[in-house]
């Protein structure tokens, strides 16, 4: 969808064009805001976390913090209107705010095992069968056992099928409202690293057992996942028109894995997956949770100019622009403990040295950590969205100068 | 020599072998007390391993298991000798936080050290903690949060200790994933810990 319209009148690129630029490693006009609005939403806007479920309300939840804190370049999809299509991404039993919890509760994940030790070996057959049709298969074996709604078997799939492309549509829908704003989408379909989706699925316990003895087995299973990985993302795209993958690593931090497990078990399932997504003219929006300070070296081997490494505030950011700033674009990553408790010269001063030193020569999104925390102060959102317009304008001949002499 | 050779297999997270060996062992008459030393003398390795970034949290998981499962077979044959021999701990995820790995992992390696651990579960009001402090005399409270409204109740909880005039009688940390030192500064809790084995050292500190 084309986008023609300025956030800010001093801007020289639209948002599209400022977002591609910082994943290309081009420098940009100036560095691209996300703010990764969910739960904050709700409570700005005085309605429960329960209502955001409801396409209408979330519009005008986040349209408020738009239109009150922002602007923003950048949104991102986060709108969920079906419960069940959550557990497509996220393989794992959750409690739910208005169902399981209080309705002004947040959406809390419970490690219990849907995925059984056998299906690794299922995993392989169903991939050596139906290699495009594999994502599908697998989350529509684990899907009843998440959810007692959806029925097995084909049944289940004429549950899922229309509430997944109801969301496709709906986003696509918001896509364009967001468009006529001049703020483009972070990314279109996404999926969990299928390490990560195996560790969440599996529950901790049964993982680490895994990992300790039979690591080859994870390996070979998330291998053979790619392809299926690939085609959910394929067939999204047309509909979402979004050539970004959003690939979510929410258990291959060195919170959970050693560097060596993530270079043996975990990256060559995602670099597999990166490299098709590229050779389909598309790049890749890696969303990592937790403290990746040690896996920042294997994440050389990705290749350059399509990827962004999303960071959450737990890892050391400035370390990450030394290691893989020359190939990777960073993106983050205001704690979300300063949103909520710091003070608004605090957050000021936190963006304007990411945006100094990590959003030196291009190749930075400045967004919150993984979210801006539910409980975040307005006054602190605002102050993190204005720093682009206060520090972040780039003097874009001096830095393709720079670029050129090695300064 | 058995209880060598327990600790080495627990500090190998070999459970299997562990297991073995403690049943082996049980077997053969050998005093529990040296069982349960050489199951902390194979935790306390894998500790050190942790902290050397040698070991991750899937080692520090799947030694928990062992030293669970050990302990549970071991427990029929301790008799009075058998009891904690630290002071009380009371542990639990604070309210609106169902999150448990990192306070499950860190209550087993208290009770590894020796202390006499009342895990809460999850989701734990602030009266629930107090409460139970009071009822097993614990000096040391610790509290887990992975989400940030985790930080609302955690402060909630140190109040709570506040109103029933055991603030100065009890030392409360926190842990969890987005916790630092702004966020004890919020809470006004004692300390924080940042993994498992620094939770242990807080113990020590305060407990002894």
């Amino acid at each position: 969808m084309k986008i023609t319209k300025k956030i800010y009148a001093k801007d020289t690129m639209t948002s599209e064009e400022r977002l591609q630029a910082a994943i290309n490693l081009q420098v940009p006009d100036r560095v691209p805001v996300c703010p990764r609005i969910y739960y904050f939403a709700a409570k700005y806007a005085g309605v429960d976390n329960a209502d955001l479920y409801d396409p209408a309300t979330w519009n005008e939840a986040i349209d408020k913090c738009f239109r009150e804190l922002g602007p923003w370049d950048i949104i991102n999809p986060w709108g969920f209107y079906h419960i069940e299509v959550i557990s497509l991404i996220f393989p794992m039993k959750l409690l739910v705010p208005g169902l399981t919890l209080p309705r002004d509760s947040i959406l809390q994940f419970l490690e219990e095992e849907i995925m059984e030790f056998e299906d690794y070996e299922w995993i392989m057959k169903i991939c050596r069968q139906t290699p495009s049709l594999s994502f599908l298969r697998l989350v529509m074996k684990w899907e009843p056992k998440i959810w007692s709604q959806v029925p097995k078997g084909w049944k289940g799939y004429a549950y899922i099928m229309p509430r997944l492309l109801d969301h496709l549509i709906t986003w696509r829908k918001e896509f364009k409202q967001w468009a006529a704003k001049g703020v483009t989408p972070l990314s279109g379909a996404g999926v969990e690293a299928a390490f990560d989706s195996f560790s969440m699925a599996r529950g901790l316990v049964n993982f680490s057992r895994d990992l300790k003895q039979h690591p080859d087995v994870i390996a070979r299973a998330a291998e053979a996942m790619t392809p299926g990985n690939l085609y959910l993302i394929k067939s999204a795209q047309p509909i979402l028109g979004i050539k970004r993958a959003a690939i979510a690593l929410h258990r291959s931090s060195n919170d959970f894995i050693s560097p060596d497990t993530f270079r043996k078990l975990s990256l060559p399932s995602l670099k597999d997956l990166v490299e098709r997504l590229k050779a389909e003219g598309m790049s890749s929006h890696l969303h990592c949770d937790g403290n990746w300070d040690l896996n920042f070296e294997a994440l050389r081997e990705l290749p350059a100019g399509c990827v962004v490494v999303e960071l959450d505030g737990t890892s050391d950011i400035f370390k990450a622009k030394e290691i893989i700033g020359d190939r990777i674009c960073i993106s983050g990553d205001v704690p979300a403990s300063l949103l909520a408790l710091g003070s608004v010269s605090e957050v000021d001063e936190y963006c304007h040295r990411l945006i100094e030193e990590v959003g030196k020569g291009g190749g930075f999104i400045l967004t919150a950590g993984c979210e801006v925390a539910p409980n975040a102060k307005p006054e602190n959102v605002k102050a993190m969205l204005e720093s682009v317009v206060k520090y972040g304008y780039y003097d874009r001949a001096t830095a393709y100068k720079a670029a050129a002499t090695g300064a | 020599m058995t209880s060598g050779t327990i600790a080495a297999s627990i500090a190998e997270v070999d459970e299997d072998g562990a297991l073995a060996e403690v049943r082996k062992a049980l077997d053969a008459g050998t005093d529990p007390l040296v069982l349960v030393e050489a199951l902390r003398e194979g935790m306390s390795t894998v500790g050190e391993r942790f902290e050397a970034r040698e070991y991750f949290l899937p080692e520090l998981i799947l030694s928990a298991e062992i030293f669970k499962q050990a302990i549970s077979l071991i427990e029929p044959h301790l008799g009075e000798a058998g009891r904690p021999s630290g002071g009380a701990v009371v542990i639990g995820t604070v309210q609106g936080d169902v999150h448990d790995i990192g306070k499950n992992i860190v209550a087993t390696m208290l009770r590894c050290a020796g202390y006499d651990v009342r895990d809460l579960g999850t989701d734990v009001p602030p009266g629930v903690f107090v409460d139970t402090a009071k009822e097993t005399g614990a000096a040391l409270v610790a509290l887990s949060g992975l989400l940030t409204v985790a930080f609302d109740s955690m402060k909630a909880t140190v109040e709570a200790f506040a109103d029933a005039g055991m603030r100065d009688s009890v030392k409360i940390i926190i842990g969890g994933g987005p916790v630092n030192e702004m966020v004890l500064g919020f809470c006004g809790a004692d300390a924080y810990g940042r993994d498992p084995s620094e939770a242990i050292a807080l113990a020590e500190r305060f407990l002894g």
